[in-house]
């Protein structure tokens, strides 16, 4: 029973701190160096609120909430609001929109971008995990197409860094096509690999 | 949220109930769907293939979840250990889902008023055990759980809401060990010594020796001092009728500690203490407009009998018999046996009450009164308030002092003392039903 309260506790807290730093991680992998221009500052703050509240929300999920909420005093009010507004917005979905944001007012970084992808990714499952209280073992069924994931990231990441064979729009955007083909070609084939 | 029906409306049985489940994309998914669409959207405004692949993982995931198996229905059983429990007490309560496939289940309890969860409220896993302890004597809901069926991938989340089967709370009887006898007893076998004699085993006087007395009850020493047979005589063990009265027209305080709450658990204690001395006893539970009541009987299963009649008074269950009307000269003779020994649980509030408690003590019913009264009006600053107060307080004094006149004792009880406490006075010489 002591071995079992330990472990919840010990998945409680790796989960969360992993969340956290992997959220922290993305924003500051995203946002260095800072660009002078376009709504850079608007970006990073989008982000930054993002992983914090989200953060926060985590933390504080086990917080419980008084069934009755009649006539209580303002300054509990006051905290059950804040509460129910962490709880209800979506928090990781906003630090998302602002890393992928941060990352695209850079000049073409193909890896970068890549590496980025990956840690969001691992973001979005450690906030994941931490919510539902679960230990990283409910992931395994996953595996296969997380690595299948990865491995498209990569191909997009290199299609990204191959020398436009002309300079103009129409070769960045049939790379970009053969990218989406890709991925479409593995949404529809891995389905089946996964029902398998 | 709605409500589906509860798994086991009557309570514990173990038959389980088919839930339906409204599936909906998990928040993971709804993230993932955020990550890859925003990182599309961005790969063709920028004309950048690495963002494209920025979206790989989350739609890759998104598409290969499509094909889990969502199950319709599960079934959930929900069972709690004891239908019935006393404040205060343990009860687990048991869920266990079927037919979820490989979805993991999560279980939220909610629970019901004046119900108190011990340890966790939400828990994962196909069967889960809760534990929860009631707080307030009544019928109580058991609250609700919400059943979570997350698909193997997590992309999805089944929803249902599960209503508990409810539980019968009792007072939690007060303690006493001692019991007030009655002078005249009924001739009828029982426990207690009666002022005749007969084959008891309490020594209750000397006689001269008759043919046919047994010679072991010969008491030489005296046979001696006379000059003639003696033999020793056995004072009768009698069995009395007991009915408690409990005063239901008044609740005040605060609720747990309140007048009605001590005068069910002291019914329910003087109920024990009574049926354990092999006495017949009974309940009459007077309230606004009539009372409802139930004859004297024996056994153990009398005591669950009577809390069952104390508690239909609120509405709680439907048991015992119901009398209109203000007066208890409607109730029956087998609700109020003459000769029975009445002991009435009340905070002497009502006047009615009052005058129907003066109006047996004039019909000659032996009548013990516990005063549950452990509230008063609020202390104020005005002087009209602090002399309403302290005409009220008069008042009170005015009614206990009445029924004291008329041979009615009356004692006062906190509640949290053992009821022996205040009866002792009485508990130690037979109580005479005549002035």
């Amino acid at each position: 029973m002591g071995a079992a309260a330990t472990r919840v506790a010990a998945i409680w807290v790796t989960t969360r701190l992993a969340a956290v730093l992997l959220g922290a991680a993305c924003v500051i992998w995203a946002a260095v160096p800072l660009p002078a221009h376009g709504p850079a500052g608007l970006a990073l703050a989008l982000a930054s609120l993002g992983v914090a509240a989200g953060a926060l929300r985590l933390a504080l999920s086990a917080v419980p909430v008084p069934e009755d909420s009649y006539l209580l005093p303002t300054p509990l009010r006051l905290w059950l609001s804040f509460l129910n507004t962490l709880r209800l917005l979506p928090w990781e979905e906003g630090a998302v929109i602002g890393v992928v944001w941060l990352e695209v007012l850079h000049p073409a970084r193909p890896w970068h971008t890549a590496v980025l992808g990956a840690a969001l990714v691992a973001y979005l499952l450690a906030a994941h995990l931490a919510e539902s209280s679960a230990g990283p073992g409910v992931l395994r069924p996953q595996a296969r197409v997380l690595a299948a994931g990865v491995v498209l990231l990569a191909l997009c990441a290199g299609a990204g860094m191959l020398p436009a064979a002309s300079p103009g729009a129409g070769s960045a955007l049939l790379r970009l096509l053969a990218a989406v083909a890709l991925i479409a070609a593995g949404a529809l084939v891995l389905p089946y690999v996964a029902r398998s | 949220m709605p409500d589906t029906p509860g798994p086991n409306g009557r309570g514990s049985s173990p038959a389980g109930a088919q839930v339906s489940l409204r599936w909906r994309s998990s928040r993971h998914a709804r993230r993932l769907l955020t990550l890859g669409l925003f990182a599309l959207l961005v790969a063709a405004l920028a004309g950048r293939p690495e963002f494209a692949g920025l979206a790989a993982p989350a739609l890759l995931l998104l598409a290969a979840g499509r094909v889990q198996r969502r199950p319709p229905q599960i079934t959930v059983v929900a069972e709690l250990s004891s239908r019935r429990a006393f404040e205060g007490e343990r009860v687990a309560l048991g869920m266990t889902a079927a037919g979820q496939g490989d979805g993991q289940v999560r279980w939220t309890w909610h629970p019901g008023d004046e119900i108190a969860p011990v340890g966790v409220a939400a828990a994962d896993g196909d069967q889960v055990r809760f534990v929860l302890t009631p707080e307030r004597w009544g019928r109580r809901q058991t609250g609700t759980v919400e059943v979570v069926v997350r698909d193997r991938w997590r992309l999805t989340e089944g929803h249902a809401t599960v209503v508990l089967p409810r539980l019968d709370c009792y007072p939690a009887p007060a303690q006493q060990r001692e019991r007030v006898v009655l002078r005249r007893l009924p001739n009828r076998l029982g426990e207690h010594p009666a002022r005749s004699s007969g084959e008891g085993i309490e020594f209750f006087g000397v006689r001269e020796y008759v043919p046919g007395d047994r010679q072991r009850s010969i008491n030489w020493p005296a046979s001696t001092r006379r000059g003639r047979l003696q033999v020793n005589t056995f004072a009768a063990e009698r069995s009395q009728d007991v009915v408690l009265m409990v005063d239901a027209t008044s609740d005040v305080g605060t609720p747990g500690t309140s007048a009605l709450d001590f005068a069910l658990r002291g019914a329910a204690a003087a109920a024990r203490a009574y049926l354990d001395a092999r006495d017949r006893v009974g309940v009459i539970t007077y309230q606004w407009g009539g009372a409802r009541w139930l004859a004297p009987g024996l056994g153990r299963r009398q005591v669950y009998k009577i809390i069952d009649s104390m508690l239909a008074s609120t509405g709680l269950v439907n048991t015992g018999a119901w009398a209109r009307g203000s007066s208890l000269s409607r109730l029956p003779r087998a609700a109020l046996p003459p000769g029975a020994l009445v002991v009435v649980f009340s905070p002497l509030l009502d006047h009615r009450f009052v005058e129907t408690l003066r109006d047996m003590r004039e019909r000659g019913l032996a009548m013990l009164v516990v005063d549950v009264l452990n509230t008063e009006p609020p202390v104020r600053r005005h002087t009209a308030d602090r002399l309403a107060r302290r005409v009220w307080q008069m008042e009170q004094e005015a009614i206990r002092f009445s029924l004291r006149e008329l041979g009615v004792p009356v004692v006062h009880w906190d509640g949290e003392q053992p009821l022996d406490l205040p009866l002792a006075a009485y508990t130690r010489r037979p109580l005479g039903a005549h002035r």
